[in-house]
């Protein structure tokens, strides 16, 4: 079971070492660092004492099993170790490594995997980052800093890449729970790790970078079964080989497009871009999804006008108000101003106008979701119309999202929104994108 | 690899249920001339030969071809499958009815080596790869993943009018076949749809070893 791998009551670090530069000098100190609360055991056969911590000759010389075991020893040395592992009763393993199949080296990847699985340990890698569990406060990888908690689970393939991404998302404060870099994938793969994920309770949104998949049809099968978002970045649109092919369906039949109708199949949300993975995954993780039907709003003309545009070309749908809302919103909005979707409130962003408008456009029978856009011109306190929106929300279970635009000066009310648990995106066009993904994470739940 | 001739690929389309257009082969210009009368004139006529992919590129197409054409039409498809490729296997000429106009649609399986096979579904005919208007699935499919492809392709209007429900269907003998035949690639291209249905016109099938 994974559970023993990704929450381990204990841990052994084999190669843990005292050089700063190493891999597994790094991994112990993230681990202790991160305040995990279970057991640590150093093994390497130089060394007495690492970290603070005894170090153990050998995984045969520790005091009792352990649940997991990091391996960050070179890449000759891990059957040895693995097989130590195995004969100690280690119950799963992490490979840190590199020097397997990603340089060539299969023969040396399958006599790893045969090992793990004649001793039935699950085994993560070889040639990854490691992984991290904020709920346990488990920082088994070399990353250096431990991302917020929260209900985002992110598995990605390994490389420098990979690495970078998770560092990012830390910075951004995403909350995250469990962060797995799947590596080389000699035993356990991204279909193992989603069946994990299923039935794991941290984990309320998935996000995948993908390189390759391997078993596909069972990704599929998995995929499809799971009852939270999982949203993927899948790169490579090559279509190398095409040229050779025998048939139309041969040359049309892109790597790409078998990825793209593998995903529809599993009821995976394809993005595009890095942007647009981190950006919905906020959005899937702490907003319901979204009925077809947007709301526009905003005090800036422009940016609604952007916003509707975008909108349009991902194929939503922008209803026209009905004529209750459009005789309330002749009632509150400036003389200047046409009740319409997207609404622009000709330049107020009071508390005042945005509360009224957001009230009455979120009561729309045919409005399902709304966007509103606030463009800050230093008029009014950019706080005071992000509080009318969270005070607009309040009890209605229509999805909003908030682009607030603006430099420094907007900051504070950025953070009110955050804190809020509403999704707000600097610019417009990125709350648009998001906001597709949630209407398409509504069809996905239909067609299920 | 072995490669179906169009007609051997049809046979095995019909065993799945899909409609196919009536035809035969005809090994002699008499022959193509009997058969012609038997499939009701003016037929359509092209080369048989595993061969030769791209028969219209070749010359190796002639449509309407009626009564008193079918003799040197028989003899021009001939020549001109000499002519392209002179060592190519020849079974003969196929005689196939005329099918009326509709919409021309492809159907296909690939195989993928990390999905298995997939299908392939979109604006067919001979502007095909340029139109690029397709859709993918992996095997098994789903009644609903088949529905799903004729309406996401950019094209979709242009089913409107056809017997969608025959191309729902014809998608998934498609899959069927994928899962049990040993196929490599498989293309009908087109298959014509109108308001009563659907029929490959023209097939080919790609066998694994």
């Amino acid at each position: 079971m994974l559970s023993n791998v990704l929450e381990p009551d204990s841990i052994a670090v084999i190669g843990a070492s005292l050089n700063r530069e190493k891999w597994g000098y790094r991994i112990l100190d993230n681990i202790i660092s991160g305040g995990y609360s279970g057991g640590v055991y150093p093994v390497n056969p130089n060394e007495d004492e690492v970290l603070g911590k005894m170090c153990y000759h050998s995984v045969l010389d520790l005091p009792h099993r352990v649940d997991l075991g990091i391996i960050a020893v070179p890449a000759g040395s891990v059957p040895a170790v693995l097989e130590d592992c195995g004969r100690k009763g280690v119950r799963g393993a992490v490979i840190v490594s590199a020097g397997f199949s990603e340089v060539g080296n299969r023969e040396l990847e399958n006599k790893v995997r045969d090992i793990a699985r004649d001793h039935e340990m699950r085994m993560i890698g070889p040639n990854t980052f490691g992984f991290i569990n904020t709920h346990l406060h488990l920082n088994a990888s070399i990353i250096p800093q431990m991302p917020e908690k929260g209900g985002i689970s992110f598995v990605t393939q390994s490389g420098t890449f990979g690495l970078a991404l998770v560092d990012w998302a830390a910075s951004q404060q995403m909350g995250l729970h469990l962060v797995v870099g799947v590596g080389n994938k000699a035993d356990v793969d991204d279909s193992d790790i989603l069946e994990h994920l299923s039935a794991d309770r941290h984990t309320k949104t998935i996000m995948m970078y993908i390189e390759g998949i391997e078993r596909g049809r069972r990704f599929i099968d998995v995929a499809s079964r799971i009852r939270k978002p999982v949203i993927a970045l899948k790169t490579g649109r090559s279509r190398a080989g095409s040229k050779a092919a025998l048939s139309h369906t041969g040359s049309l039949a892109g790597t790409d497009r078998i990825y793209d109708g593998a995903f529809k199949q599993a009821g995976v949300i394809r993005a595009g871009t890095i942007e647009e993975l981190f950006d919905s995954a906020l959005a899937l993780s702490i907003s319901p999804p979204a009925g077809d039907g947007i709301g526009i709003i905003s005090n800036g003309g422009g940016a609604a006008i952007l916003a509707a545009d975008l909108s349009e070309d991902l194929g939503l749908h922008l209803p026209d108000l009905s004529d209750d809302t459009v005789r309330m919103l002749k009632g509150v909005l400036p003389a200047i101003a046409t009740p319409a979707n997207p609404q622009d409130t000709a330049g107020d962003g009071s508390y005042e106008m945005f509360k009224d408008v957001t009230d009455i456009i979120l009561s729309d029978p045919g409005i399902n979701a709304l966007l509103v856009i606030y463009v800050h011109a230093e008029m009014v306190d950019p706080c005071l119309p992000a509080e009318a929106v969270i005070a607009a929300r309040e009890g209605c279970d229509k999805p909003v999202i908030t682009s607030w635009i603006g430099g420094k000066g907007i900051e504070t009310a950025v953070k009110r929104l955050e804190e809020d648990r509403i999704p707000n995106y600097p610019l417009p066009e990125r709350a648009v994108v998001a906001l597709n993904n949630l209407v398409r994470y509504k069809r996905i739940l239909k067609k299920r | 690899m072995k490669i179906l001739t169009e007609h051997e690929s049809k046979k095995l389309l019909a065993e799945y249920g899909i409609p196919v257009t009536r035809e035969a082969v005809a090994r002699s210009r008499e022959d193509a001339f009997l058969l012609a009368r038997e499939i009701g004139f003016p037929v359509a006529m092209k080369i048989s030969s595993p061969d030769i992919a791209h028969k219209n590129a070749a010359g190796c197409v002639l449509l309407d071809a009626g009564k008193p054409d079918v003799g040197a039409a028989f003899e021009t498809i001939m020549e001109n499958a000499k002519k392209h490729a002179p060592n190519a296997r020849i079974d003969g000429v196929l005689v196939q009815e005329m099918v009326p106009r509709g919409t021309e649609i492809v159907i296909g399986i690939k195989c993928d080596s990390q999905f298995g096979h997939a299908v392939m579904f979109g604006l067919g005919g001979i502007f095909v790869e340029v139109l690029d208007d397709v859709s993918f699935r992996i095997v098994p499919l789903t009644k609903q993943d088949a529905i799903e492809m004729t309406e996401e392709i950019r094209g979709h209007s242009i089913l409107d009018g056809c017997d969608v429900e025959s191309i729902v269907r014809t998608i998934l003998k498609v899959s069927e076949m994928a899962a049990k035949e040993n196929i490599f690639e498989l293309d009908i291209n087109p298959l014509i749809a109108c308001a009563m249905g659907v029929v490959a016109v023209d097939a080919r099938v790609i066998l694994k070893g």
